[in-house]
């Protein structure tokens, strides 16, 4: 069956078969060269690919997977498709601004129950010693603002919650 | 080492620069003392002090401020001096004059000296006035009526700067005229926030500006010298990156002048104990930026390229002792690169990151020095600065130091927190590095180097992903009778 493996925003669809020199990765149309992974205790491994021999580090936390191959680092997430789809339900028909990044609120903009056109300044964030001011991405009514000033959020929280304008 | 007034010495800082300063202390055979908020308790820093003692505020960071719980702590271990790090207290003249009153050994700077080249605009001006180079500027407090105009008439492009300013906070470039106005009310909102004032001064920005700092100690008995320059043009938002140690931009000539006129600046300034003297650097000339009143992040190229434990050396001036150390004895060899590990995704231009640490393991080389204040399972938040740990290498000359600094960041392995360690690597095997040609807006006009490249690694990835997933391992290993059975049921 299909999985999906999240790396860096993208989702990339993919399965693994079996085959003599171990596995053989499924990814849209292609296939790769037989891969295998040997693990070597306490977050080590040796990755081969067509019969090359690759050390990894990795490290597993729930559905995200930490790994460093060839000098460099990268997380990815495995995607349970059912709860993608769950969270997808749960924001229907509501537009959210998000954090692109963690901060802390300096001032909010709105109130709950505000009309507001796209461009509308949302609220002034400060992250990285810089303010940066969010702006409602369109049209629609402000349904709830999520954090106060002063309080702190982690990169993609919710910040403020918007209907869409005439629901 | 001569008998020092004072066998314990607190630390009124955390993480890597503790630890780092914990170190002398112990080879000086002194007593570390730390403070620390209870969100750092049980990192390294807290562990290695000899005694810890907590302390407590509204945020994290406001404990670390509060000068009245840390000089009760002091006196709770009799601590008879402090060393306040960089960052925090450092460079509050009225946190190192409680300090004096209180009985108790401030290792950096007098208030006095604190005073003069805390405040940007008085620093700008006494320099100035005794004679050294500085950029055209407009201050507010001349005449705040005209601040606008005034600034105007230096032309565009202009750098906004909150007189109490530091570290890149609050500083706007403007390059527009028009632009002038919105970046000052921002700039100001900024800067009364972070340093409760919202003067501001503008001045000349110099285009492709090259950062050059020189490192200089001074005594009670007038004696300063210096340790040569470090250059930190590497920046992303006024925030250095990569530091290194001598800088590639100078000739021999012009390296003795202007570490000769920042000895000057510091004579001129009676400054006693280690200072930096910052200079903006255009190529050919130079012009005083700022005077940084304590022990600089980077200091350690400095150390790797003299040989010279600075912060022995502080401690040592601050013992009422005239300098060890003169001119002649201050030698140049090889050359060191410092690289700033980061919690922070350069290719969301540098948001920060968090995460727990789930595998940490640096570098071992030999010529590598790693300055760290994390341990594996700690928690990363966004409570405090993002730096994790500085990697500082040292080779004979420059190319290799940046062969070795870019090994050492792909070795680094750090899991569980996002790290700039890829674009450091890029930078640091990146052609306009290696040749020496950057300047303060190099990342900026470099944009490839911070998105990173992933197309040839990403099938390795995907590779590794999918084998150590067990639902997509799993379903492979239960497929071929299956498969058999149901024939192409996939799609």
């Amino acid at each position: 069956m299909n999985h999906f493996l999240e790396l860096e925003g993208v989702d990339y669809q993919l399965w693994l078969s079996r085959c003599k020199q171990g596995y053989r990765l499924h990814l849209g149309d292609e296939v790769t060269a037989p891969i295998d992974f040997c693990h070597q205790g306490d977050g080590c491994g040796i990755l081969t690919v067509a019969g090359a021999k690759e050390p990894v580090r990795f490290a597993i936390d729930g559905d995200t997977i930490h790994l460093h191959i060839r000098g460099r680092t990268s997380v990815l997430r495995y995607r349970d498709p059912l709860s993608t789809l769950a969270l997808a339900e749960k924001h229907a028909g509501h537009l959210v601004a998000r954090a692109p990044m963690p901060g802390v609120v300096v001032a909010t903009s709105v109130l709950p129950g505000e009309v507001i056109a796209a461009g509308t300044a949302l609220m002034v964030v400060e992250s990285m010693k810089l303010e940066t001011v969010i702006r409602s991405s369109q049209n629609g009514v402000v349904e709830r603002v999520h954090f106060k000033e002063g309080e702190s959020f982690e990169q993609d929280a919710v910040l403020v919650t918007l209907s869409a304008e005439g629901h | 080492m001569r008998k020092l007034p004072f066998d314990t010495v607190l630390i009124a800082n955390r993480g890597e620069i503790a630890i780092r300063i914990i170190k002398t202390l112990r080879e000086l055979e002194l007593r570390s003392a730390i403070v620390y908020h209870d969100l750092d308790a049980g990192t390294p820093a807290v562990s290695m002090a000899d005694v810890a003692i907590p302390i407590s505020g509204r945020t994290p960071v406001a404990a670390y401020l509060d000068s009245a719980q840390i000089i009760a702590a002091a006196h709770e271990v009799n601590a008879g001096a402090i060393h306040p790090g960089y960052g925090f207290l450092s460079e509050n003249a009225e946190f190192a004059r409680k300090v004096l009153e209180a009985g108790i050994v401030f290792i950096g700077p007098t208030p006095e000296n604190i005073e003069l080249m805390g405040d940007k605009i008085r620093a700008r001006k006494f320099v100035q006035r005794n004679g050294f180079p500085v950029a055209p500027s407009a201050i507010e407090e001349d005449d705040p009526a005209t601040f606008i105009s005034r600034a105007r008439s230096i032309g565009a492009p202009l750098l906004v700067k909150p007189s109490a300013g530091g570290g890149g906070k609050g500083m706007r470039i403007v390059r527009d005229l028009d632009a002038l106005e919105h970046a000052i009310v921002q700039a100001r909102s900024e800067a009364q926030r972070y340093f409760g004032d919202a003067r501001l001064y503008v001045e000349r920005y110099v285009e492709k500006p090259r950062h050059i700092e020189v490192q200089v100690l001074g005594d009670s008995f007038g004696n300063v010298i210096h340790l040569f320059e470090r250059e930190c043009s590497v920046q992303r938002r006024f925030q250095k990156v990569i530091e290194e140690a001598p800088s590639p931009a100078l000739s021999p000539q012009l390296r003795k002048k202007i570490c000769e006129t920042a000895v000057d600046i510091a004579r001129a300034a009676n400054y006693r104990n280690a200072g930096t003297v910052e200079f903006i650097f255009d190529g050919s000339g130079f012009y005083f930026l700022e005077m940084n009143t304590r022990l600089q992040v980077e200091h350690p190229v400095t150390e790797m390229i003299t040989g010279i434990d600075l912060v022995a050396e502080q401690v040592y001036v601050t013992g009422s002792h005239e300098l060890r150390l003169s001119q002649s004895d201050i030698v140049l060899a090889g050359h060191a690169i410092e690289a700033r590990v980061y919690a922070e995704a350069p290719a969301r231009g540098f948001a920060p990151t968090t995460g727990k640490v789930l595998v940490l393991d640096y570098p071992g080389s030999p010529g590598v020095r790693i300055d760290s204040g994390i341990l594996q399972g700690q928690q990363i938040t966004t409570a405090f600065d993002s730096m994790l740990a500085k990697v500082i290498v040292h080779s004979p000359t420059r190319t290799e130091a940046a062969l070795k600094a870019e090994r050492a960041m792909q070795e680094l392995v750090l899991l569980g927190c996002e790290t700039n360690t890829s674009f450091l690597a890029r930078v640091l095997a990146d052609e306009q590095f290696l040749s020496g040609q950057v300047h303060t807006g190099y990342l900026d006009e470099n944009p490839h180097l911070a998105a990173g490249e992933f197309a040839s690694d990403l099938t390795a990835f995907l590779a590794a992903a999918a084998l150590l997933t067990r639902p997509v391992r799993d379903s492979a290993d239960a497929v071929p009778e299956l498969h058999a059975s149901l024939g192409s049921w996939r799609n």
